[in-house]
């Protein structure tokens, strides 16, 4: 048993409030990803991409919808660039085709191809006005010039950019420069816009509102927009469905509430959001439930969706929320273990509750502050009973 | 205290370039000036008037006059030096330019690894002297020289090549001599442009030719204006390189100053041939100083 927490420290207390599943996204009832008769807008089939002996993407097969917001997430080195690079046409393919609306495009040159990309550095053309650059990909199709005016004007309405366009991009603050880069992406029309840790180089609070713009973007142009990212709470806010990437390898790919309800392994699951993880063995398998024997000496009873046997090496994976926390012992839980309030994360309409085991492990159990709390308060070094129900945790074998 | 000491650290920093401008610029021109409103004299030195205390300021000053310069300005043989040394050295500016891109372009897009050791290569030249390397294009270029007798091998000439001691010699020393001036600032232009600019050009739709021509080439125009200054200004008054590569139908204002200080020992009027030739100059390096300030302020 241990307390397996989000990579990122900082981020993990505010993230396990937020990065629930999104059951009132604006999308709830995309999924073409279930409909058997769309054919993807882009198909990865068994891409890989070695430099010299290093494989950075590894026999990577994706499909994604028209209109999706896709996000492809994890940690620093895990490829996700080289992938979407692949996709722009800077790098190719070692092995494996990209396809892009029924189109093999693995040996198109990048200037042939259907998508627009938006530079993490923003790569803005430092010679050229607000205007010039949002035009740019416009003047090489020789658009008459009365029409490149007018679709320049309205990508710089739509982000607000009107005031500055005749700035050239030194003269203007890191947030304009990105709505610029961003306007330059999506200027072309292109069927799928590339985002590269587009939000990379913003401060925290202007980087929340630049992910609600970039939605309304990707929601009134209808385009399909695949974003690279290392920040969970990101690709949980704006993605209708995200992969995670390790080591060049695509280990889940679902949307942001499946990935964070059944994770596929322990990686993933303490990558997105707090999790409490115990090690065991199966003990018994019966009537859709199956018993575990923790390393600690405890026994846990939990739903199960993998198939697992007898004496199989497994994890159980709870969620903070999903543990409840009262001063006595349950009266009919199911699975129920004592510990000793450790320490409190106040956190305003919730608090985390770090609860020291008798076997020493450290859980994590969180608890909304409703005013109408009956209880008494619980307070630093008390007594504690942690108790969950049988569809609580998630079983996983990797 | 220290504060005193620090003002008076950063004045003598400040001081520094200027005292040197007037010790070897400006003390310099004034006595060249001086001396191009004398007369040439038979004596030693060489003009009239020389300053004497006893006579004092006032008749050394009516002495001088602007004689000189309307004599160079009356006749055709000074103003078609300077005309044509200006065209052989914006040609040769013009060629160099050709030549050094390319160079300057490979070297910015060559390995990291590779760039100091190109680097290295483009300033070896100057490990030679100048001159030894002008003596070696003689070799090269007269008509029974390396060039000659390389083509001739292969087949394609028959007849000895007429370079040598014409104004394609001297084009092709001033290009060799001066290619480094033309490279580093090229280079270091070139070198700080951003990959991803080309890649959003390309990403954008632009095709790699045209991509050059829309960013690359506008991104360097610094260094291009950098590097023709460079070549540009040296080249107008470049004597050697005519002198020992050129013919007698070559005429460059730096043989004509020559031929005036030592040949005619006219001093006075070698010092007013060489005051307009710094006038001549002035123009380009204000029209660079122009451009640097526009840069400046769209803030490139
Ligand atoms: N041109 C290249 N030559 C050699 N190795 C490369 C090259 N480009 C990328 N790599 C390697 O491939 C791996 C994946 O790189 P990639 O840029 O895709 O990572 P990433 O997931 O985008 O990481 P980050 O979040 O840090 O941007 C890295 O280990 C990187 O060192
Ligand atoms: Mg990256």
């Amino acid at each position: 048993m241990g307390v397996v927490t989000a990579r990122d420290p900082q981020a993990s207390n505010a993230s396990s409030q937020r990065a629930g599943p999104r059951t009132a996204a604006p999308q709830s009832g995309f999924a073409p990803w279930k409909n058997p008769s769309l054919s993807p807008i882009v198909r990865f089939e068994g891409i890989t991409k070695r430099f010299d002996d290093f494989v950075a993407v590894n026999d990577v097969t994706l499909d994604i919808y028209e209109k999706e917001f896709f996000a492809l997430l994890g940690p620093s080195g895990c490829g996700k660039s080289t992938l979407l690079r692949m996709l722009a046409g800077f790098e190719r393919p070692t092995q494996g085709k990209t396809i892009v609306a029924g189109q093999d495009i693995t040996d198109l040159p990048p200037y042939q191809r259907p998508v627009n990309m938006m530079f993490q550095s923003y790569a803005l053309f430092p010679h050229m006005t607000v205007e010039g650059n949002i035009g740019f990909g416009l003047r090489q199709e020789g658009m008459p010039k009365n029409l490149i005016a007018e679709r320049v004007d309205e990508a710089m309405g739509m982000l607000e950019l009107r005031q500055f366009a005749k700035r050239k991009p030194n003269q203007l603050s890191g947030g304009q420069q990105q709505r610029v880069a961003l306007a330059r992406a999506i200027a072309k029309k292109p069927r799928i816009v590339l985002l590269d840790e587009p939000l990379g180089a913003l401060d925290k609070k202007l980087r929340q509102q630049a992910q609600f713009e970039l939605m309304r973007i990707q929601e009134t142009t209808g385009t399909t927009f695949i974003i690279v990212t290392h920040d969970q709470e990101e690709a949980m806010t704006v993605a209708s469905r995200i992969a995670v990437m390790e080591k060049g390898v695509l280990v889940q790919v679902a949307t942001p509430g499946d990935i964070y309800e059944n994770p596929k392994t322990r990686y993933i699951a303490g990558f997105i959001g707090d999790v409490n993880v115990f090690e065991g063995t199966v003990s018994a398998i019966g009537d859709g439930c199956i018993e575990i024997s923790a390393k600690d000496g405890y026994q846990f009873k939990t739903r199960s969706s993998e198939p697992v046997s007898v004496g199989q090496q497994v994890w159980l994976a709870l969620r903070p929320e999903k543990i409840r926390i009262a001063h006595e012992q349950p009266a009919s839980a199911v699975n129920a273990i004592p510990g000793k309030v450790e320490d409190i994360g106040y956190l305003g309409s919730i608090s985390h509750y770090h609860v020291r085991t008798a076997p020493g492990e450290r859980i994590t159990a969180l608890r909304a502050n409703a005013a109408h709390t009956v209880e008494r308060p619980i307070s630093w070094e008390d007594g504690v009973w942690l108790d969950w129900p049988v569809d609580a945790g998630v079983v996983l074998t990797g | 205290m220290s504060a005193k000491a620090n003002g008076l650290g950063r004045w003598y920093v400040i001081a520094a370039p200027y005292l040197w401008l007037l010790i070897f610029f400006l003390i310099p021109f004034f006595i060249v000036f001086k001396l191009s409103l004398s007369d040439v004299a038979t004596a030693i030195p060489p003009y009239t008037p020389t300053f004497s205390w006893s006579e004092g300021i006032g008749k050394f000053i009516s002495q001088l006059d602007f004689e000189n310069y309307t004599f160079i300005f009356g006749d055709p043989l000074y103003v078609n030096a300077y005309l044509s040394s200006v065209k052989i050295a914006a040609i040769s500016t013009v060629l160099t330019l050709l030549v050094a891109y390319p160079m300057a372009y490979g070297m910015a897009r060559a390995p990291k690894s590779w760039q100091p050791t190109l680097m290295m290569l483009v300033i070896l030249p100057f490990w030679t002297s100048f001159l030894i390397r002008i003596y070696a294009w003689i070799a090269i270029l007269k008509p029974e020289g390396f060039l000659t007798m390389f083509l001739m091998k292969l087949g394609i000439i028959s007849e000895p090549l007429q370079i040598m001691n014409t104004t394609t010699a001297v084009y092709i020393g001033i290009v060799y001599s001066y290619l480094p001036f033309m490279i580093l600032p090229l280079y270091a232009s070139l070198e700080k442009i951003n990959p991803a600019l080309l890649e959003a050009a390309q990403d954008l739709g632009s095709r790699p030719w045209r991509a050059f021509w829309q960013i690359t080439f506008p991104l360097s125009l610094p260094g291009v204006f950098a590097g023709c200054l460079l070549v540009f200004i040296p080249a107008v008054g470049e004597f050697v390189i005519p002198d020992l590569l050129g013919g007698s139908d070559t005429l460059m204002i730096g043989k004509t100053l020559w031929n005036e200080f030592f040949n005619n020992r006219d001093w006075p009027l070698a010092s007013a041939v060489a005051v307009i030739l710094l006038l001549v100059l002035t123009i380009p390096i204000v029209l660079f100083q122009r451009q640097q300030q526009i840069e400046r302020e769209s803030g490139r």
